[in-house]
């Protein structure tokens, strides 16, 4: 008796230790493709096609799984081909790190997927490869200027995006006319034109119903107004403070002071419940958002998937003021094995038509995958919307999203065309390397100066001193007054 | 008989040529590593570094931000440190009682234990939500009409600072409580009923005999918390934006260097000088702690039981 409990208990421990060892390993062995095992080795038979057994290997690296889309078609239409993609989340730096860490050992992957965030120290380093030789096509399909701008770097181009990413202003019709006496997008555009006009209806929106916000967050135009700055933050090594970068604290001070906003933080839990009427206070109170400040991305990625049956009740303008935001750009790693194959790879990516209008028109479905590679899974696929960057395709498939969901869903607006509007305003020379950090060290100033607990002068300065601690060789101006 | 000679002289080698082998692979040579590229402006992004002598240093010494993440470690370790081992002392002391006689200590310290086996990540997260604007506590609070209405908590420096040293105990006092109930259960028990017998009180048994035969298993308690709260970085990382938010007051020796480390170049040798830093730091104070805690007449540990005669009759 005594000896088979002591028998099931050590049992126990083993499994808890086997248990335990697999729960360790696990962080490791969750990317869907296994890095290793060999692939070097097949990789070395490089440019010629071979057919037999062996695959030519190409690793791609993700932060989000878009582009195993396009990398299962791309296995489609080159059958000899086998792409290991990985996906590696980039919410506080893991992915940028873990390609810093990955450069020069036998883990360096081909193709990476550059975020706009972090797409500019890769185009200003020396590990992306030139791929000046897939400029004709760029040409050819006429990609936005401001996408290849982005891309290059003293004349070098390194990267390329197969999206453009202007930015809009979605807005509830219910509520524009309930408060404003008009949901039509062309007199509420003409209604909040400017950043004062802007002001002027989140007043009469909080005067119409007390528990309607403007806006989920200020944070949400921090993009439209620094897109806005003269310069870009590095100018011959010296940090630029941009009037527009005061104008926007004063701004979003002025939003919290007054209750326009929710107070949720972007990408919060909050900030997605009012994307459905789900936002509560906490006095108990059911809170609704009146608008959301989202590029051509966050329509099928963000606002949509999180909208619940809000659908027909939105619609889309320019907003006050024109920008971008995000966007992912793919390059080829210099010391990448498969080169060639890693560019053929980056062109049907980024620079081939059929793909590009494939990606836009919703072709890429679950079963359209499936067929190519059974192992997908079930939920992966793109639906129709995303905004190209070539604008020979946008010209071509504008049209046919009149009367798709899409339209339905924007109360019978095409997103398209208002997107293909706002695409060439966009300045693709504001980006550097280091905008990263120094506004992410400024949204955490911000948001103790917008709370009240730090005053402005000590929000300027405690941001400055974090800048000064990442960039010590950088030259820092005095704090505005 | 040379054959078995051999083996006899080396046999001691080889059993400890594993540990010998995985310490300089895994810790000298990292360490030396670590000291040299603290030496160079060696970054991941230009994957070349020269030697600049001690200028990380000096540029480090010269930035507040490094001074405020050493003053935040120290704070956030030390009032974590202390009720961890005030709690695990107490219920240890409780739970070994002979007089008390508490049912399932087992399963209570099984228990107190439970929070070191989940994830940082799940439980930064889940405080994260407890905390946030539209999240439980807010309401709660609003409701039962204790707030007027919902705050930031996690903009408050004091609170976000609570939060983090709050998790941090509450994850490691279990631990703590097993490491102290082994040390006290290995006491001989004749010591405590001979000091009954002589009228002794529980705080007089706990201060003159519990403490005294504990000091070695505290000095490994002090020693190994004191090394993991210098390396304090996944709670503070995941709780807020992961740069020490707000106001940078949860910023930690090893935040600071994971953000040199992820900056956009990848700054690789001024993180080292953080780690070196944190290293030499960590080291002095461990010495301080076997220094100001050693046997000062070496008698305590050896011989337990001469040591509570010989202080009781001075006692009286």
């Amino acid at each position: 008796m005594r000896k088979s409990l002591l028998t099931i208990l050590s049992l126990l421990m083993i499994a808890s230790m086997v248990l335990a060892a697999c729960g360790g390993g696990a962080p490791e062995t969750d990317a869907p493709a296994d890095s290793g095992s060999g692939s070097g080795g097949s990789s070395d038979s490089g440019g010629s096609a071979s057919t037999g057994g062996e695959k030519q290997v190409l690793k791609v690296w993700s932060f989000t799984n878009e582009i195993l889309t396009m990398a299962v078609a791309f296995e489609g239409q080159n059958p000899d081909v086998d792409v290991q993609f990985t996906m590696i989340p980039m919410d506080a730096g893991e992915y940028q790190t873990k390609i810093k860490a990955a450069i020069g050992t036998a883990d360096v992957p081909d193709v990476v997927a550059l975020e706009a965030a972090f797409v500019k120290e890769w185009v200003e380093a020396d590990f992306l490869a030139d791929l000046g030789d897939l400029l004709p096509l760029a040409e050819e399909l006429q990609t936005y200027p401001s996408v290849v701008e982005v891309g290059t770097h003293e004349g070098v181009t390194k990267a390329y995006s197969y999206q453009a990413t202007p930015g809009a202003f979605f807005y509830r019709r219910s509520i524009a006319t309930e408060c404003l006496g008009t949901d039509d997008p062309a007199e509420v555009q003409a209604l909040v034109n400017d950043i004062e006009s802007f002001l002027e209806v989140a007043e009469t929106i909080k005067q119409c119903n007390p528990n309607y916000f403007t806006v989920g967050t200020s944070g949400e135009l921090f993009n439209p107004f620094l897109a806005n700055r003269a310069q870009p933050w590095i100018v011959d090594g010296a940090l630029v403070i941009d009037p527009q970068v005061e104008a926007y604290i004063d701004f979003a001070k002025l939003m919290r002071d007054n209750g326009y906003e929710s107070q949720a933080n972007q990408w919060s839990e909050g900030w997605f419940a009012g994307m459905n009427d789900s936002l509560v206070g906490a006095d108990g109170q059911p809170k609704k958002v009146f608008s959301y400040f989202l590029p051509t991305w966050g329509l099928p990625y963000v606002l949509i998937p999180n909208s619940g049956d809000t659908g027909g009740d939105w619609a889309m303008i320019n907003g006050p003021l024109a920008y971008q935001w995000g966007g992912t750009w793919v390059g080829a790693m210099a010391d990448s094995k498969n080169l060639d194959l890693a560019k053929q790879f980056v062109a049907f990516v980024a620079l081939n038509e059929e793909n590009l209008t494939n990606w836009a028109t919703g072709v890429y479905t679950n079963e359209y995958l499936k067929a190519i590679d059974p192992t997908i899974a079930d939920g992966q696929s793109q639906a129709a919307g995303d905004f190209v960057s070539s604008q020979v395709v946008v010209e071509k498939i504008t049209s046919s999203f009149d009367g798709s969901p899409l339209y339905e869903w924007l109360g019978g607006q095409n997103n398209y065309e208002a997107f293909s509007l706002a695409a060439p305003n966009v300045n693709g020379a504001l980006l550097t390397g280091s905008d990263d950090a120094i506004q992410r060290a400024l949204q955490s100033a911000r948001d103790q100066y917008l709370n009240g607990e730090i005053d402005k002068a000590t929000m300027w300065k405690q941001w400055l001193d974090v800048v000064r601690s990442e960039f010590p060789d950088l030259v820092i101006p005095e704090p505005p007054q | 008989m040379k054959f078995t000679k051999i083996n006899r002289n080396y046999y001691g080698y080889f059993f400890i040529a594993p540990f010998i082998i995985a310490f300089l692979i895994f810790g000298l040579y990292p360490l030396y590593n670590t000291l040299s590229l603290s030496l160079t402006d060696y970054t991941l992004m230009t994957r070349k570094g020269e030697y600049i002598g001690l200028q990380n240093f000096t540029v480090l010494f010269a930035d507040q931000l490094f001074l405020k993440a050493l003053g935040n470690t120290w704070l956030i370790w030390l009032l974590n440190f202390i009720p961890q081992i005030g709690v695990a002392l107490l219920l240890s002391a409780w739970f070994t009682n002979n007089r008390l006689k508490i049912k399932g200590v087992g399963i209570w310290r099984a228990i107190f234990y439970l929070p070191n086996l989940l994830i940082p990540v799940v439980i930064a997260a889940l405080f994260n939500s407890f905390f946030s604007f539209y999240g439980p506590i807010n309401q709660f609070l609003v409701r039962v009409g204790y707030q007027v209405e919902a705050v930031h908590y996690l903009q408050n420096v004091e609170i976000t600072r609570a939060v983090v040293i709050f998790i941090q105990w509450w994850m490691w006092f279990g631990q703590t409580i097993i490491i102290v109930m082994a040390g006290m259960t290995s006491i001989p028990v004749h010591l405590y009923e001979a000091a009954m017998v002589d009228g002794a009180s529980a705080a007089q048994m706990f201060r003159r005999i519990t403490l005294p035969l504990l000091k070695p298993i505290l000095i490994f308690i002090f020693v190994t918390s004191l090394v993991g709260g210098m390396q304090m970085f996944d709670i503070p990382y995941l709780l807020t934006d992961g740069r020490g938010a707000p106001s940078n007051s949860i910023m930690t020796n090893n935040i600071l260097m994971y953000m040199k480390f992820a900056s956009s170049r990848g700054h690789i040798g001024a993180a080292s000088a953080v780690a070196v830093l944190t290293f030499i730091m960590t080291t002095i104070c461990a010495l301080g702690i076997f220094f100001v805690l050693r046997d000062k007449d070496d008698t305590v540990s050896s011989k337990p039981k001469r040591s509570w005669f010989t202080k009781k009759s001075e006692t009286k």
